[in-house]
């Protein structure tokens, strides 16, 4: 079924109104974690704003096809290319990546990066966020993963275990639409609630994905004194799959197709389209306007897009927050804007693991624990690739279906970064450009052309094996985000910075990638074709070898959660210690990155945070004037100077 | 009142064989529509067309489910299957033939005829004798020679009223093998689920969501689901807005759709194999496309006959489809005034060789009879 978005819902929200209203809840960003929170706020009862950074229009089939008409005829088939860049809500783009010399930060792109490492770490500033392009993997974390100081003397603990979230993976997985089969992903730890089944079952391994699995599985693997043996296992994902008649006690699961404002019929099941990343042309994988369109349904969620936030301002005595203070910009690509306020009980920042840190510390909320920004964290991603004997069918089926998650855990964390290993469907296309750079060679080197060129393109590219070692940064307070207002963006937003750098810890978990990614291609019998490339941006040296380096938008970390308000930024609700109406919700909320995509953990902490909002809102009766501010107006004045 | 027209399985066993040429014959025609229109404009009614062509293919399912409960044999390869376009459909009135058409407002038109509502005055009136318009039928009775159907829905309401009476005679009506239906994990769409068969009810069940879902058995315009009936899908194309939950028939009030008519590629009309240039390359590809499309049939046969598994195959021959109708639809037909080429739809029989090898729509009627 079609998620209706309610006529006139993305325009009819007056700024100015709104800024006469007491919200129950004001939202800082339309993402998977704001329209999450907005949606069970509203089910609630609660009146919601959410602000938007990006322009937005009411959600019609015809609307999110442009985007793909974009993507299609876009020469870069990057992350980011089927989203128009908004000059006053910029986006970072994974082609801004430039190498960083020593004392020369590149403020070439929105994020300026100070290094040393350099990264292609971006977000969509589009409504429904970065769930726009993302992948849609669904993994859970590790139980110990939540644990890993304790068990391993690495990184931080949780205030949470696996047991305190599970009831919450749980909603998260309807929300999101997981399909998957419990018996592939009950592993490491992970555990489910007797009975329990995927809304959907799991999809199918690729073609490719059962080639691999033919020689590999049964591979035995012995490290830090613990034998395993590796098989390809299938990836929960975010996409819509065959709804299983068992879900919900029998009660079965309806997928969530397209969003529109009229009714359409698209996006029920995956159709193995190749390019879950940037956009699925269905809209079969989940993205966050479907969740956000049933908030919006309620009539109790106000939507103001063009709205960048600019500053969270506080009570000097109760350190309460007050209001938002946000630049509604006139359009997209030029200078005009209203500086406008927004109020509410709650304020709930849930622009990102960068965008939160940043606004914070743009309107000096630098937490009394000093972390805001810090323990900045992303998946490393290391990349190996090799050409199978045979042809295996890549490219066909979806970006990713299956890997190798055997050493997502382990005695071994005490010393080196664990990882999950992808197999790419779209073969070389993430480490060297394939299909395109392959079809260049064979036009510009090997004159092919017709049927000739037809067969070699075919003859290269399905023999293509790509592995995607994604391994666990640790958090580290010297890798961080802070601001300069000698850097800002046109709208006079100070722009994120980001400060850094690999661990040991993580490159040794490459250097140990790159040597099992070896093994792996001699048991398969392909020819590992696995070059890195000195002058590559993301180039890092470890043991006397280098590495090609890639971030994996997995962004976490910068207001860390944690029992102690002097070594964390939020409580286990991700309410900030420092302000009792502020939640600071995300990815910059966990303590450890671990190896699992973050959106599922995204999604449950929010649900589980939800909580602690109502019962927090149902104490909240003390009176707000909202008519008359003298903090509010003297802002106005200095901005209007 | 009027007899039923089925009075026992071997009946309903040919009315379900028509009714699966029923529920296919219209595939055709809007798929010839859909892919007359450029990829990357019109997208408003390409959803509409698609989503109806994808739920004529969840009614071919659900009655070869009916049709497979009662023991019978699906078979989408028989000679005359698939009819020799134009064809009549009776909707109450000879008015109107089903072609295959480049998207335009005769195609709309004709969409709209075919998914009409139509309720009989009285069930008396459900019948009516067929005109001699010397064209084939599609619902003519397959039982009662000389008399047709109201409308689609009352063809649909004889069969539920027949598979009543018949099975309170017989017992074991729903002796089919179970291994034979298609269940709910091979369709997807917003638009319905595939219901397997086992007895009465879920075979009543089947049909009478086929009718509810083409033109609304209550002159209601949406379903039970919340699904817009086809009818009221096509007529958006013609009052250029869409329907929204609350609206009247004939009064859509939700956000106005746009429609580039002239951004189309102008087929030929219910084109046929004589309008080639013999001996082209351009007739080689309409031959091809046919037999892809019995190779198609063939296979679905294979999958209504205990391999639904087979389904999942026929994604990738259905993609095949779509190039053979893209092949077709970009190039002129030479000596068409500038209409372009479009498939004719004209199935190779397997034994080619056959002096009586020329089959219509009303052999077909006389094969399902007996």
């Amino acid at each position: 079924m079609y998620v209706k978005f309610p006529d006139g819902a993305a325009k009819h929200t007056d700024p100015a109104a709104a800024a006469e209203v007491l919200y129950d809840a004001v939202i800082v960003g339309g993402g998977i974690s704001g329209a999450i929170i907005a949606s069970r706020l509203s089910d609630a009862g609660k009146r919601v704003l959410i602000l938007e950074a990006g322009p937005a229009e009411d959600l019609t089939l015809r609307g999110y096809e442009s985007y793909l008409d974009r993507f299609y005829s876009a020469t870069s088939k990057d992350n980011q290319a089927p989203y128009p860049d908004a000059a006053n809500a910029p986006m970072p783009r994974g082609t801004d990546a430039r190498r960083i010399l020593p004392g020369a930060p590149d403020a070439s792109a929105y994020i300026v990066q100070s290094g040393p490492f350099a990264t292609d770490t971006t977000y969509t500033r589009v409504l429904g966020g970065t769930t726009m392009h993302w992948e849609a993997k669904t993994l859970r974390m590790l139980p110990e993963d939540f644990q890993m100081r304790s068990l391993y003397g690495e990184g931080s603990d949780w205030p949470l275990t696996y047991e305190d979230l599970a009831p919450y993976y749980n909603e998260a997985e309807r929300e999101i639409g997981v399909s998957a089969d419990v018996a592939d992903q009950a592993y490491l730890g992970i555990t489910f609630d007797e009975g329990y089944v995927f809304p959907m079952r799991g999809l199918p391994l690729s073609y490719l994905d059962r080639m691999v699995a033919d020689d590999l599985d049964g591979m035995p693997v012995e490290l830090d004194g613990e034998k395993r043996e590796l098989r390809v296992r299938p990836f929960p994902q975010g996409r819509n799959g065959i709804p299983n008649p068992h879900y919900d006690g029998g009660k079965g699961y309806v997928p969530r197709g397209a969003v529109s404002t009229y009714q359409v019929e698209v996006g029920g099941r995956c159709q193995g389209n190749n390019n879950c990343v940037p956009i699925c042309p269905v809209q079969a994988k989940y993205n966050a306007n479907k969740t956000l369109a049933v908030a919006l349904q309620s009539g109790r969620v106000d939507l103001v897009a063009q709205a960048v936030a600019y500053r969270v301002h506080v009570d000097e005595r109760t350190h309460r927050v007050t209001e938002i203070e946000y630049r509604r910009y006139d359009r997209p690509g030029s200078p005009g804007f209203t500086t406008m306020r927004a109020r509410g009980r709650l304020f709930i920042l849930a622009a990102n693991a960068v965008e939160n840190p940043r606004l914070m510390l743009a309107s000096g909320l630098r937490s009394a624990s000093g972390l805001m920004g810090r323990n900045f964290m992303d998946h490393a991603y290391l990349l190996a690739w090799a050409l199978l004997p045979e042809v295996a069918g890549t490219f066909r089926g979806t970006n990713c279906t299956g890997g190798i998650t055997d050493l997502r855990g382990g005695r071994f964390r005490r010393r080196q970064a664990a990882f999950s290993v992808d197999i790419h469907n779209d073969g070389w296309g993430w480490a060297r450009g394939a299909p395109m750079t392959d079809l260049i060679d064979l036009v510009d080197a090997g004159g092919r052309y017709g049927e000739s060129l037809r067969q070699g393109l075919v003859d290269r590219v399905s023999r293509q094996l790509q592995l995607a070692f994604m391994v666990e940064v640790p958090a580290n307070p010297s890798n961080r985000i802070t601001v300069d207002p000698a850097y800002t963006d046109d709208l006079g937003n100070m722009r994120p910075i980001l400060t850094y750098d690999i661990p040991d810890y993580t490159m040794r978990g490459v250097a140990y990638a790159r040597q099992l990614s070896k093994r792996i291609f001699a048991r398969l019998g392909a020819e590992d074709h696995t070059e890195y490339d000195p002058n590559f941006w993301g180039y890092a040296g470890y043991g006397g070898e280098g590495y090609e380096i890639r971030g994996g938008n997995h962004l976490a970390g910068t207001h860390m959660m944690g029992r102690d308000p002097s070594t964390s930024v939020v409580d286990a609700d991700q309410r900030c210690w420092d302000h009792e109406n502020l939640y600071l919700v995300g990815g910059g909320s966990m303590p450890t990155v671990s190896t699992s995509n973050v959106t599922l953990t995204v999604a449950a902490l929010c649900l589980r945070s939800v909580r602690a909002m109502l019962a927090q809102l149902d104490h909240e009766t003390a009176q707000i004037d909202i008519t008359t501010d003298g903090a509010a107006q003297s802002q106005l004045q200095e901005v209007a100077q | 009142m009027t007899a039923s027209t089925i009075e026992n399985r071997d009946d309903l066993i040919s009315y379900l064989h028509a009714a699966m040429a029923l529920e296919h014959a219209t595939i055709p025609t809007y798929l010839t529509a859909y892919y007359s229109l450029r990829s990357t404009t019109n997208s408003d009614a390409a959803h509409i067309i698609r989503v109806t062509a994808v739920e004529e293919m969840l009614h071919l399912t659900l009655v070869a489910n009916v049709l497979n409960a009662i023991g019978g044999t699906p078979d989408l390869t028989s000679p005359g299957f698939v009819p020799s376009y134009p064809a009549y459909l009776p909707d109450g009135e000879d008015d109107f033939t089903v072609d295959l058409r480049p998207f335009s407002p005769e195609a709309v038109e004709t969409f709209c005829k075919i998914e009409r509502p139509g309720k009989a005055p009285t069930t008396s009136a459900r019948l009516v004798r067929t005109s001699d318009h010397g064209r084939p039928l599609l619902v003519s009775s397959p039982t009662v020679e000389g008399m047709r159907f109201y409308s689609i829905g009352e063809f649909y309401a004889e069969i539920i009223d027949g598979l009543e009476q018949v099975a309170a005679d017989d017992p074991g009506l729903f002796r089919g093998n179970r291994a034979r239906q298609v269940g709910p994990e091979y369709f997807y769409s917003g638009g319905g689920v595939v219901i397997p068969v086992s007895d009465l009810e879920s075979a009543q069940r089947a049909l009478r969501f086929i009718a509810d879902q083409g033109e609304g058995l209550d002159s209601g315009i949406y379903d039970g689901g919340g699904e817009l009936a086809h009818y009221y899908r096509f007529q958006q194309l013609q009052l250029g807005r869409y329907y929204q939950v609350g609206d009247r028939p004939d009064a859509p009030s939700g956000p106005p759709l746009s429609i580039a008519w002239d951004d189309v590629y102008q087929v030929k009309v219910s084109a046929r194999l004589a309008d080639y240039p013999v001996g082209s390359e351009l007739a080689g590809a309409a031959r091809q496309f046919n037999a892809d499309y019995g190779e198609f049939l063939a296979l679905l046969t294979r999958a209504f006959s205990g391999q639904p598994c087979l389904l999942q195959d026929a994604v990738a021959y259905m993609f095949r489809l779509r190039d053979g109708f893209n092949r077709l639809v970009r190039n002129p037909l030479p000596g068409s005034d500038g209409r372009h080429a479009a498939p004719t739809f004209e199935i190779p029989t397997a034994v080619e060789s056959d002096p009586d090898a020329i089959r219509t729509a009303d052999d077909i009627a006389h094969a399902v009879t007996r």
